[in-house]
């Protein structure tokens, strides 16, 4: 009876066999394609020279339609005057509510906002930081500005001596409830207290934009002298002449803004190719080679008491004396070995799946057969006999 | 004919870019897999139509772009130093797997407004040869797309090519079918499902800035092509010769 069964199963399994490749069992239908920053290029650390001799094997992808720069787009309150720091000062008043600016990206801007109406003696000097690119935004950056509202509210927070953080940030489709969606602002005002609004949108989304605010006056007059400063008679500080760059928009002087540090350290996700001794060709210097683009091999580095490298001989002109100088460092440090063997896993969820390689192809015609007597033509096509009868094929007269 | 052959979809995805989807390829349970969809940077798509060989690099498809009412077109034919004003409905041809920036202003609807979509041809049409101008690959820009694109928000727009076996017959006569998809749906999957995707067409509300003019704003550039010019009506006004040859020196400078 058991010989049954297992000649039974194996029936079963061979015919299933055939029909199944194994995919069934752990596939659902589903392929999950690498992200898009990863589609426009061979892969993380495959695209780099080859192991000394090769050149690159293939540049990046030129990207068709990357913009550099990102538009903000100030949409209010009406009628405030923004203006930003430039080189040795500020320029004031360079566009008016609602206004738009294009913005280099990945860069931080150090900006002025005054003349807001209803609060015309406060002056504000936020940072906004650019964020580069994503290409999950770069069709969304080509096409739309970046919309930066500043309302009652956060004026209120930033006079109650508060920071107010506005994170603008791309949404994914898992967090949009309807097709009628948009950019969308993380304001940290409206967050729970210790909940960082930058973690957060960084959650859900992409950034592009993160405008941060409080109400320090950057430009505030020093009120009280340094010490030493030179003084006049009536003991008010003596105000040094120096040049002072003076912009303003009202009166047609414009000034692109300065970036003030860089904004988002993304670029698009994938690490770039791990190299040894750099991305240097052969019959270059690349790598760090001794006594050419670095210090020879074994120079005396090690500071002594008189603050030159290597043995003295004191005292100068005598013979050389000093035979050991010694420095202990008895800090006890903890620190722990260091790594002989480094292991990094990386992992995409879910992961990478696309459709196998076509390795069998069945390409087959089926041509009717007729006899004869079965084969019709139409009317205008046919063969006429002598006496203007039909005539099947085969039996017409010969010319 | 080409109204039934030219059917239209549209994935009106207001404003939607997600990381998810670009993450993910779609199989349309047709036994095709897609692996890109309408968020992949601009002009990847081309870049990979091209590279699947439908269609040379040098085969201009032509493009007549329809407004609600009226207004004017402005194809920019290889820099945006030379705009080619048509009125609408405009007609051009351009290349297979590039990026355009087109200019749509004189909306009756919005005064003073401008507005500056992008198309990227990833696919062809096969017309009969010599009757290419008579088949143009429509893309119509409705009013509630500006709207929204007036709003901020950004409009992508899948245009297919209907399946002959899966035409509605009711929509023979009718208004173009426009679908829309929630943002997490692959148009491309679903337009290659009921048919094969054409063009891939971007609105937002982004425009050019005077004050810091971005180049990269009007993409690489492309050569346009303009042949017949009684096929979009007697309102069309080129700026060229009148063999629809672009001259450089005929074009007036480009508002910026």
């Amino acid at each position: 009876m058991k010989y049954y069964f297992l000649a039974l199963g194996t029936v079963v399994v061979v015919c299933v066999g055939c029909a199944m490749d194994g995919q069934q069992l752990t596939k659902k239908g589903e392929f999950h394609a690498p992200p898009a920053a990863m589609m426009q290029r061979p892969g993380p650390m495959v695209d780099g020279p080859g192991p000394g001799v090769l050149p690159m094997m293939a540049p990046p992808p030129q990207r068709p339609f990357a913009l550099t720069t990102s538009q903000v787009r100030f949409v209010g309150p009406d009628g405030m005057k923004v203006g930003w720091q430039v080189p040795n000062g500020y320029a004031e008043n360079q566009l008016v509510a609602p206004a738009r600016y294009n913005f280099v990206q990945g860069q931080t801007y150090r900006l002025k906002l005054a003349g807001i109406p209803g609060h015309e003696g406060l002056t504000i000097y936020p940072t906004l930081k650019v964020y580069p690119a994503h290409p999950n935004t770069e069709a969304y950056l080509s096409h739309n500005s970046l919309p930066l509202q500043i309302n009652v509210e956060d004026l209120e927070q930033v006079e109650g001596n508060n920071f107010v953080t506005k994170v603008i940030y791309l949404p994914d489709a898992r967090y949009q409830e309807l097709a009628v969606a948009n950019v969308e602002t993380l304001v940290s005002t409206r967050l729970d207290p210790g909940v960082d609004p930058i973690q957060e949108a960084d959650k859900m989304g992409t950034i592009m934009a993160v405008l941060e605010m409080g109400n320090l006056d950057l430009e505030m007059p020093n009120p009280v002298a340094p010490q030493g400063t030179a003084l006049n008679a009536d003991g008010s500080e003596v105000q040094q002449v120096a040049y002072r760059a003076a912009f303003d928009g009202e009166q047609g002087q414009m000034m692109p803004p300065m970036p003030i540090g860089p904004a988002g350290q993304h670029v698009n996700g994938i690490p770039n190719a791990m190299m040894m001794a750099g991305m240097g060709l052969p019959g270059q210097p690349a790598g760090p080679i001794s006594g050419v683009n670095m210090p020879v091999w074994g120079m005396p580095t090690t500071g002594t008491p008189i603050g030159l490298p290597g043995p003295t001989h004191l005292p100068y002109g005598g013979p050389a004396g000093l035979k050991s100088h010694t420095v202990r460092n008895l800090t006890k440090t903890d620190i722990g070995k260091p790594v002989d063997h480094m292991l990094i896993d990386v992992e995409h969820e879910p992961g990478i799946s696309l459709p196998h390689p076509v390795k069998y192809v069945n390409y087959k015609e089926k041509h009717p057969v007729y006899s004869p007597g079965e084969v019709g033509y139409p009317a205008w096509a046919q063969p006429q006999g002598a006496d203007g009868a039909y005539c099947p094929p085969g039996q017409q007269p010969q010319p | 004919m080409s109204r039934a052959m030219q059917a239209f979809v549209a994935a009106l995805l207001w404003g939607g870019i997600v990381s998810v989807a670009a993450a993910q390829g779609t199989n349309t349970g047709h036994g095709r897999y897609v692996p890109i969809d309408q968020y992949v940077p601009p002009g990847i798509a081309g870049q990979m139509a091209l590279q699947a060989g439908k269609a040379g690099p040098n085969d201009f498809q032509p493009v007549r772009v329809k407004l609600p009412t009226t207004g004017t077109v402005t194809f920019f034919d290889g820099t945006p130093q030379r705009p080619v004003e048509l009125a609408a409905p405009a007609q051009a041809g351009l290349l297979v797997g590039r990026m355009y920036r087109l200019r749509v202003t004189n909306l009756p609807e919005f005064p003073g407004g401008e507005f500056y979509p992008s198309i990227e041809l990833v696919d062809r049409l096969h017309p009969p040869p010599g009757q290419a101008e008579r088949f143009p690959v429509e893309v119509e820009l409705f009013p509630e797309e500006f709207h929204g694109a007036d709003n901020g928000r950004m409009i992508t727009k899948v245009v297919y090519l209907e399946q002959p076996n899966l035409v509605q017959t009711q929509h023979l006569h009718g208004e173009k079918r426009v679908i829309d998809l929630a943002p997490a749906q692959n148009a491309l999957a679903e337009a290659d499902v009921l048919g094969r995707p054409i063009a891939i067409v971007r609105m937002g509300g982004r425009t050019p800035d005077v004050n810091a003019p971005d180049w990269q704003f009007w993409g690489p550039g492309a050569p346009i092509r303009l042949t017949n010019v009684s096929i979009t009506g007697p309102q069309t006004q080129f700026r060229g010769s009148p063999r629809g040859v672009i001259q450089p020196a005929n074009f007036t400078s480009p508002q910026r």
